[in-house]
Formats: C-alpha cells, sequence, structure tokens
C-alpha cells in the first residue's frame, strides 16, 4: 500500500492528515539535517581536536594561527560564514553544492567550539602527568597520545554533548544557501500551505526528538567509558 | 558572588525598561503596518542609503496620502508575509503577490494592479533556450513561496521533466547564484527579470516568456476586519483618474529600467509626498526618468 493511500482515511484537512501527508519529505530532510550533522561534527572533531593541540602544546606560529582561527570564527556569525562559502567561493572559481557548503561551514565552525572545549579538557590534566610521561622515556607524541588523549577525551564528553546538539539546531540556518534540510522543507511546505503553525510544530517536535535521542545515546556513551576508579583532581 | 547578583539586577532592569520603552503608544492617527520583502526591482528595494524604494511602496504611500492614514513599512521575507498577515502582525501585503486560488484561501486580495507573466532567465554565454534550460538535471532556481517556483513544480517537475528545483530566500540571491553558474535558469516575473537583465550588464538574458498571464494583487487578512480593501481599490481609481497612476508606470516600467536613476530621482523627489502632493510627486518622477526637466520640492 502507498503512502498516500494510508493517508487518505484521515479527516481532509485535519492535523493528522497534514502530518500524515508531509511526513515523507520531512522525513527525508530530517535525514539530510542528520547527514549535515554528522559530517559536520566529523569535520569540526578533527579540526578540533588538532586546533587544541595546537593551542596547548604548539609552538609559537602554530598557537598563533589556531588561536586566530579559533578567534574569527567564533567572531562571526555562522549565517555570515555560510554565505562567504557559498556565494563568495565563486569568486575565486570555487563552486560547491548547497549541502557541501553547509557541511564545510558547519563543520569549520564547529571546530574552533570544539577546540576551546579539548583545550579545557586537556589543560585540566595536570602538568605532573606529562612531566612524569616524559621522565618514563615518551616522546612529547606518545604522552599526548597515551596519557593525556584518553583521559582528555572522556572529560569533554558531557559539555561536547552540548556541541552536537547545538550543531544539530544550528544545521537549520543551511536553509538559508538551499541546503534541503528539515527547516527548508517545511519553509517550502509551509509557503505552500499557508499552514505554518502546524507544519513547525511538526519539525519542532523532529528536531526535539533527535535532540533526545542524542543526549541519550552520549549519556550512554559516558557510561560505558567510565574508567572506575578514575578522578580528575 | 554578591556583584554578579547586583549586576544581574541591573542589566534586568535596564533589558525591562528597554521593553516598555519599546511598547510605548504610537501617535492617534491610524497608522497600518504595510510589509514588502523589498529585495525585488523595480516594484521594491531599498536603495543605497537604506531606504525603501518602489512600485508597490509608492502606490501605498499614496493611496495612504489620498485616503488620510499613515503607514508604516516593514522588510520582510516574501513567504513570511502572508502568515504575517493572518496572524494580524502585518495590516498589509504589497510586494507583487499574484492572486491564487490557494492564497484566496487564506487572505484577501484587493483590486488586481498588475498583470506580469513568467519569464526564463539564462546566462548570455550558456547558448540555452527555454527549451534546453529545461532539460531533464539541469537546476532551475526560484524564490520560495512564489508563482514561479509554483510554476516550475506544477509545469515542469509534475510533467515528468526531471529538473532540480532550487528555491532561495530572495530573487537576487537566484539571480547571484545563475551568475556564479550553480544554476542552469531562474523563473520570475518578466518585470523584475528585466531590471536583472540590466544591472547584470550583459551577463543575463530573457530567453522566453511563459504566458501565465498573473494578476498581482494587495493582501489584507481574511474578512478584511480593518476595511482597508475599500480604500485601497477606492485609492487606485483615484489615482488613475488623477493619472498619477500612468506616470507612476511610466516612470518605473519604461522603456529604459535603470536603478541608479531611479534611486536618484526618487531622492530628489520624495519630498513632495511629505507635502502630501502625490500628483506633482508622480508627474515630476516620470519627467525625471524621461530625462525631462522636473521640479524639486
Amino acid at each position: 500500500m502507498k503512502w498516500e493511500q494510508l493517508c487518505q482515511g484521515l479527516a481532509e484537512e485535519g492535523f493528522l492528515r497534514l502530518a500524515c501527508d508531509i511526513a515523507p519529505r520531512l522525513i527525508q530532510g530530517t535525514a539530510t539535517t542528520f547527514q549535515l550533522t554528522m559530517l559536520a561534527i566529523g569535520l569540526g572533531l578533527a579540526g578540533g581536536i588538532l586546533l587544541a593541540l595546537g593551542r596547548v602544546y604548539g609552538n609559537k606560529l602554530i598557537y598563533w594561527v589556531s588561536t586566530a582561527y579559533v578567534q574569527f570564527v567564533r567572531g562571526t556569525p555562522v549565517l555570515v560564514q555560510l554565505f562567504l562559502i557559498y556565494y563568495g567561493l565563486p569568486t575565486f572559481e570555487i563552486r560547491l553544492d548547497s549541502l557541501t557548503a553547509a557541511i564545510i561551514g558547519l563543520g569549520l565552525n564547529s571546530a574552533a567550539y570544539q577546540a576551546e572545549y579539548f583545550r579545557g579538557a586537556i589543560q585540566s590534566i595536570s602538568r605532573g602527568q606529562m612531566l612524569a610521561a616524559r621522565a618514563i622515556g615518551m616522546t612529547n607524541l606518545q604522552a599526548i597520545r597515551y596519557v593525556i588523549l584518553p583521559q582528555a577525551l572522556r572529560i569533554v564528553i558531557p559539555p561536547w554533548s552540548n556541541e552536537l546538539i547545538y550543531t544539530l539546531k544550528y544545521s537549520s540556518v543551511a536553509f538559508i544557501i538551499g541546503a534541503p534540510e528539515l527547516m527548508a522543507t517545511g519553509q517550502i511546505i509551509a509557503s505552500r500551505n499557508f499552514r505554518y503553525f502546524e507544519v513547525f510544530l511538526i519539525v519542532a517536535f523532529i528536531y526535539l526528538v533527535c535532540v533526545l535521542i542524542i543526549s541519550k545515546l552520549l549519556d550512554i556513551a559516558e557510561q560505558k567509558l567510565k574508567i572506575p576508579g578514575l578522578e580528575m583532581r | 558572588m554578591r556583584a554578579i547578583v547586583r549586576w544581574g539586577v541591573v542589566v534586568g532592569v535596564l533589558a525591562v525598561a528597554l521593553g516598555i520603552w519599546g511598547l510605548a503608544p504610537q501617535a492617534q492617527t491610524q497608522v497600518f503596518r504595510v510589509c514588502s520583502d523589498i529585495a525585488w526591482p523595480p516594484f521594491e528595494w531599498v536603495d543605497a542609503k537604506g531606504e525603501f524604494v518602489g512600485f508597490d511602496l509608492d502606490v501605498m504611500r499614496i493611496i495612504a496620502i489620498l485616503k488620510g492614514y499613515k503607514i508604516t513599512i516593514q522588510n520582510l521575507g516574501f513567504d513570511s508575509i502572508i502568515p504575517a498577515v493572518q496572524a494580524g502582525q502585518c495590516d498589509i501585503g504589497a510586494s507583487g503577490f499574484t492572486i491564487t486560488e490557494e492564497r484566496k484561501k487564506v487572505v484577501d486580495f484587493s483590486d488586481p494592479y498588475w498583470e506580469s507573466n513568467q519569464s526564463v532567465l539564462v546566462r548570455a554565454d550558456s547558448g540555452l533556450n527555454i527549451i534546453t534550460a529545461f532539460k531533464p538535471g539541469n537546476k532551475i532556481g526560484a524564490q520560495r513561496g512564489t508563482t514561479g517556483a509554483q510554476w516550475v513544480e506544477d509545469n515542469v517537475i509534475k510533467q515528468g521533466i526531471a529538473v532540480e528545483l532550487k528555491l532561495y530566500e530572495t530573487y537576487p540571491l537566484a539571480e547571484q547564484d545563475l551568475i556564479n553558474k550553480q544554476l542552469h535558469a531562474v523563473v520570475e516575473d518578466e518585470p523584475a527579470a528585466k531590471v536583472a537583465v540590466k544591472a547584470s550588464k550583459g551577463v543575463l538574458k530573457i530567453v522566453g516568456i511563459i504566458m501565465t498571464e498573473e494578476r498581482f494583487g494587495f493582501l489584507v487578512r481574511k474578512g478584511d476586519p480593518l476595511k482597508l480593501l475599500p480604500r485601497i481599490n477606492d485609492g487606485m481609481k483615484e489615482m488613475k483618474k488623477k493619472s498619477i497612476w500612468n506616470n507612476l508606470v511610466e516612470a518605473y516600467f519604461g522603456v529604459d529600467v535603470n536603478l541608479e536613476r531611479i534611486t536618484q530621482c526618487w531622492a530628489d523627489l520624495k519630498g513632495w509626498l511629505d507635502k502630501n502632493q502625490p500628483e506633482a510627486y508622480a508627474e515630476n518622477l516620470a519627467a525625471c526618468m524621461a530625462g525631462e526637466s522636473y521640479k524639486k520640492p
């Protein structure tokens, strides 16, 4: 049985009928939102760890470059960044489709914020551990890889969950450059049937459910990764 | 800690004070809120000084003078205007709205004031014509919530021609994307497309007109609770009788649509509107646009 036929049974013009009719398009929008969020957060994770390490352990040049990046990105609105990437880059013959532009824009943006979370976590681990690791003959990189990061990555989970949730919600601004995510889908539907309140009520509900699911998963991850007896001082 | 509380109180009091100041009662004459998506020349656009210029807005200003009320103009996204009118956040929607059955279900329209067709805009160097522009797989741009977007959906995509319709916040963004080679064509109303061609200095061209024969109307809340439609319709009739209408049309849609020129003329002549003399305004605006001598207020 086709989806449209399934909806036929519901009262015409009613809320449930509307929800049923637009569900397939909203689900597609939600899938795009997920794709956008996950790729952006992944890009941000890789970038954020590198930037944080650069800001804590880097030499003068690396410190300066990564600090400048973090300040620039945090100091400018994400909408402006998206416009620069999507409408600005074609000036240099660089053309990205809107979804790619949104992923890169949100990813670069998230990297700056994640860098600060990671920096905080790394710096909360006492200096003595680094010195001890060096004293038993580890190189700097080994100490970071085997002593500092395993602890820092655990500490960072609670604040980092915030970043994931923010990115999911922030991804809604990508509608402005035409990325077909959930917000854009809602707007396109509402601009045709003028039932803004009902359509966006459903959109809000979908975002809420996504956020609740993500928070729960992160809670579980935090519990699973916990090392009994390890406490930070 | 106490310092934080103290500062918190100060900030809170300031915020509340600002809020109350914003809510202070307005002047006594009736003021209506006209909402428009001011990014669609020659019907409405924002000039270099940030002033709202355009045919729709002048018609609104002149009717207000003729009918003795005041207006404030608000710049809103095109597809937000109808919901804002429905919700009573705007009293009049004036943004080149085509009168459609779908829209008539949720708002009321004035008498039609303009007729327009859709046009197909491409890059001049693309070699596309009105047929090849809609080849399956091509990317077609339009503004969200417009009849242009609807036309592509209903008459191209639903007919089984799988073009990719990309929807934008405003038409100028779609035109920019066309210039940036991210789109094959843009579908939009003819007068605005002509302005885009002119402004692009030869980069864009119109390859065809689709005879949709749309009629534009001003729109108000369903049932017209503020009794605006009789005043708007009457005002338009009066404008036509006093040949204000013809002069405006000549100024904004004349052979040589030139945004810089009309912005200049408008800045020189808007004083006539402040003096409540719409006839002198329209006459001089047409003269200014035609390159004839005109009288500043």
